[in-house]
């Protein structure tokens, strides 16, 4: 049930995402960069926001147009957030996360419109709030970007989580669509030689069946180009994040979850690379004039899971008012710290360990170890834990986490209640006032000292 | 109908002989490797009396219920005759269940982990040979040894042959006399008898004459059916379990294998196991063995019976019942909290399915 590519279609793509949209999109980016301040946003606490984000808003929304204008001009994959896309990059599909469309559902605030389809069609809400924004949007075609391309393939990888495949599976049999499947072995202890064979075994048999999908031969040469920019990417996003090891930090957490998007979503692409460079030199400015992204800053905490999508500037403002910078994320950091495993001249070898590592498919205990060095090398005062309903595998073992900062290591820590992107299972109110009283617990610790 | 032992009966009664206990989580796993090495493995499904609480000190709330369960009786010392667990990573609760306790938890016994690739493909296949193999090699490094000459071969012979009066149990049912809640015992106690003792039992179950049977025929669906109190109550209801697709029934079904080479025989046998969630299988591939069997078992609607966060399950659902409904089959969807008991509003549900069929 693939859409064939047609001149008809890639002319259209060219015309307009390439021509019309591509001046238009610029045209808005200029008039969001004069802008001083998002609406909404407080100056008082807060430094105004980046200036960046205009051009990674305008990249952003030109890879969603490219979407809407896909079929019939690429072949279009849709992939799981810690999915190997180097290989279908490197064929020139269109890449989709259907997770980052959900998180960007969540951000606009129609989450529940959206997952309300999925519900009527009888999904729980149980089940993963980014699988619900995802299978509704493709029941009922509702989107904030227009439209999304029909996928030729699927690729789920179990390195983040068993319900990328109890999802993707939900969409193969939808769009009739072969489904790929990268199983990573997750790794309680340390990974084993035959979990490494066997991801790379099956990025070895993955070549084949998307070179059939895409109608083209994989180029090596092409792929170890794509590994490389995913390379540099990777670090110079690791880069950005580390400047938050400034003090006062140049940039929030939530700054990393809002400019996050291009590593996810283009990575391996040179304009990422670009981004990043350009995102370092505003950061370094921001370092050199003594500016704080908190005004004024107290109190440095780590962010651990995913963020609060629809309440991310209500986040900010509200540690920011009490003079506390969540400066660091274990979840903006993952994308950042495989970076040294990714090796171009092996490429697939380095790609079977690079996507059988990621933070969420390691133990609680390596997850511990992360947010402990994290909360040395950033000068953390505390910890907040969002224990996110939606998403397991990130929020077992944060009960222990807590504890272990609480009882242990003397670090003040919060396990915050939420969601990543369903408003119903989250209460203003209730998050209030356990930041509230966390951020006593915070000012109470600092005196003890 | 058959004396059965109870779980702490049976596991004081291998000690006894010198064996050792093995606590093993849903779903899948290698009964032969541990009993090559001496282990009895009796499989912790909750247990529903468990006092949840104990496990709400390490899991969320949003976790299912089988695991805060297993954990709570971990920790209130239900375990405690037992040498090791195994917890095989069938869903992200699980995977969080394991590494908790390899990482915090730190209970007295040795804690073990599988992983069942989610795919049917070769290197699937060879990954899960491999995995076999490190099972083995740690077993063998915390019992200081290997297993005796051919107890491998004799743990696999008998694990199959036990597999295969399983299979009979099943394609019998109907002339067994049995209850739904005397065979569920039956079909479960595979879950901690030794398998000797399980092939030993089949045999003395007498076949009679199949006769004219009353209640409505349904196929019944989910992961574990506790409390087992259910099969009265769908008995009472006027209705009779003559099918099912449980995780700890018929999904377990495993066929003998061929190969001479023992790991890769084990894999034959995990990877016969019919479709099912965890492991990856397609829905459609789920629901046409939905179809097969409510064809041969004669089922007029697929109860459901799920417990509360079980993500594998919950995912299938929608589909499932638009392809069965799409062929005439009712399908209602149950969920439940694990408990001593079950709630009215469950037992309203299911009564108003089964009048609705019958």
């Amino acid at each position: 049930m693939t859409e064939s590519i047609t001149i008809r279609g890639k002319l259209r793509y060219q015309l307009a995402v390439n021509v019309a949209g591509r001046l238009t999109l610029a045209f808005r980016r200029r008039r969001n960069e004069r802008k001083t301040a998002r609406p909404g946003w407080s100056r008082d606490v807060l430094a105004p926001p980046l200036k960046l984000s205009a051009r990674m808003k305008e990249l952003m929304s030109r890879h969603y147009l490219g979407g809407r204008y896909a079929n019939g001009a690429k072949k279009v994959a849709w992939v799981t957030s810690g999915a190997p896309i180097e290989i279908l990059k490197a064929l020139g599909f269109y890449i989709l996360y259907p997770e980052n469309h959900a998180a960007l559902c969540g951000a606009r605030r129609k989450t529940v419109e959206i997952a309300s389809e999925a519900e009527n069609a009888g999904y729980s809400r149980d089940i993963c709030s980014y699988a619900r924004t995802d299978i509704g949007a493709v029941l009922s075609g509702k989107t904030p970007v227009g439209r999304l391309p029909r996928p030729d393939v699927l690729l789920a990888c179990t390195n983040i989580c068993q319900t990328v495949l109890y999802w993707y599976r939900v969409l193969a049999d939808y769009f009739k669509v072969p489904l790929i499947l990268i199983d990573t072995p997750f790794i309680y202890e340390e990974a084993h030689a035959h979990d490494v064979a066997y991801v790379k075994r099956q990025l070895e048999d993955m070549i084949p069946a998307a070179e059939k999908i895409a109608g083209k031969k994989l180029s090596f040469k092409r792929l170890k180009e794509v590994v490389r920019f995913s390379r540099e990417a990777s670090f110079l996003w690791l880069e950005v994040l580390d400047r938050a090891k400034h003090r006062p930090s140049p940039i929030t957490a939530f700054d990393g979850f809002i400019h996050m998007a291009p590593i996810v979503d283009l990575r391996g692409e040179p304009v990422v690379i670009d981004l990043y460079r350009q995102l370092l030199k505003e950061i370094d400015v921001r370092i050199s004039k003594g500016i704080g992204a908190v005004k004024h800053e107290k109190k440095r905490l780590l962010w651990d899971n995913l963020p609060i999508w629809f309440k991310l500037r209500k986040m900010a403002q509200t540690f920011a008012g009490y003079g506390a910078n969540v400066v660091a994320a274990t979840y903006t950091y993952a994308w950042g710290e495989l970076a040294p495993m990714m090796d171009e001249t092996r490429p697939l070898e380095s790609a079977a360990q690079t996507y059988l590592h990621p933070l969420l498919n390691q133990g609680t205990g390596h997850k511990l170890e992360s947010m402990q060095k994290m909360v040395r090398e950033f000068s953390l005062d505390g910890v907040v834990l969002h224990s996110d309903r939606s998403c397991k595998p990130y929020s077992l073992g944060q009960i222990d986490q807590r504890d272990y900062f609480v009882n242990h290591a003397g670090i003040p820590a919060l396990l915050l209640e939420a969601d990543h992107n369903d408003p119903r299972s989250y209460s203003d109110q209730q998050a209030e006032n356990r930041i509230a009283a966390f951020m006593e617990i915070l000012e109470d610790s600092s005196n003890a000292d | 109908m058959i004396d059965l032992p109870s779980r702490k009966k049976v596991i004081r009664e291998f000690q006894k002989k010198g064996g050792k206990i093995a606590a093993v989580l849903p779903i899948r796993y290698p009964r032969e490797l541990f009993r090559a090495f001496g282990f009895l493995p009796v499989e912790v499904w909750g247990p529903p009396h468990a006092d949840v609480t104990l496990g709400g000190s390490h899991l969320q709330s949003y976790t299912c219920d089988i695991v805060r369960n297993a954990v709570s009786f971990l920790l209130s010392g239900g375990l405690d005759r037992t040498d090791l667990i195994l917890v095989p990573h069938t869903c992200d609760s699980l995977q969080g269940m394991g590494s908790v306790l390899l990482d915090f938890v730190h209970p007295k016994q040795k804690v073990l982990t599988l992983y069942h690739p989610r795919g049917v493909r070769k290197a699937d296949f060879d990954f899960l040979t491999e995995e076999l193999k490190r099972l083995c090699g740690e077993l063998s490094d915390w019992t200081g040894g290997e297993p005796p000459p051919g107890a491998f071969w004799e743990a696999i012979y008998r694990e199959e042959t036990a597999d295969r009066a399983l299979a009979r149990l099943y394609r019998d049912r109907e002339l067994l006399g049995l209850s739904d809640r005397e065979f569920y015992r039956i079909v479960r106690s595979r879950e901690f008898l030794p398998a000797e003792d399980f092939i030993e039992n089949e045999k003395k179950l007498a076949r009679r004459e199949k006769r004219s049977t009353s209640g409505v025929p349904i196929l019944l669906s989910g992961i574990v059916p506790e409390p087992m109190d259910l099969f009265d109550e769908i008995e009472t209801m006027g209705a009779r379990v003559v099918a099912d697709d449980l995780a700890c029934g018929t999904r377990r079904l495993y066929k003998s294998g061929h190969s001479e080479d023992p790991f890769v025989r084990m894999a034959e046998r995990l990877f016969s196991a019919p479709p099912d969630p965890t492991r990856g299988s397609p829905i459609s591939e789920r629901a046409d063995h939905l179809k097969n069997l409510i064809r041969k078992s004669g089922a007029k609607g697929v109860l459901i019976y799920d417990v509360k966060f079980c993500e594998p399950e919950l995912f299938d659902v929608p589909l499932l019942r638009k392809k069965l409904e799409a062929e005439g089959t009712p399908v209602n969807y149950v969920e439940f909290e694990m408990g001593k008991i079950l709630s009215q509003q469950t037992l309203t549900r299911i009564e108003a399915f089964i009048e609705m069929i019958g």
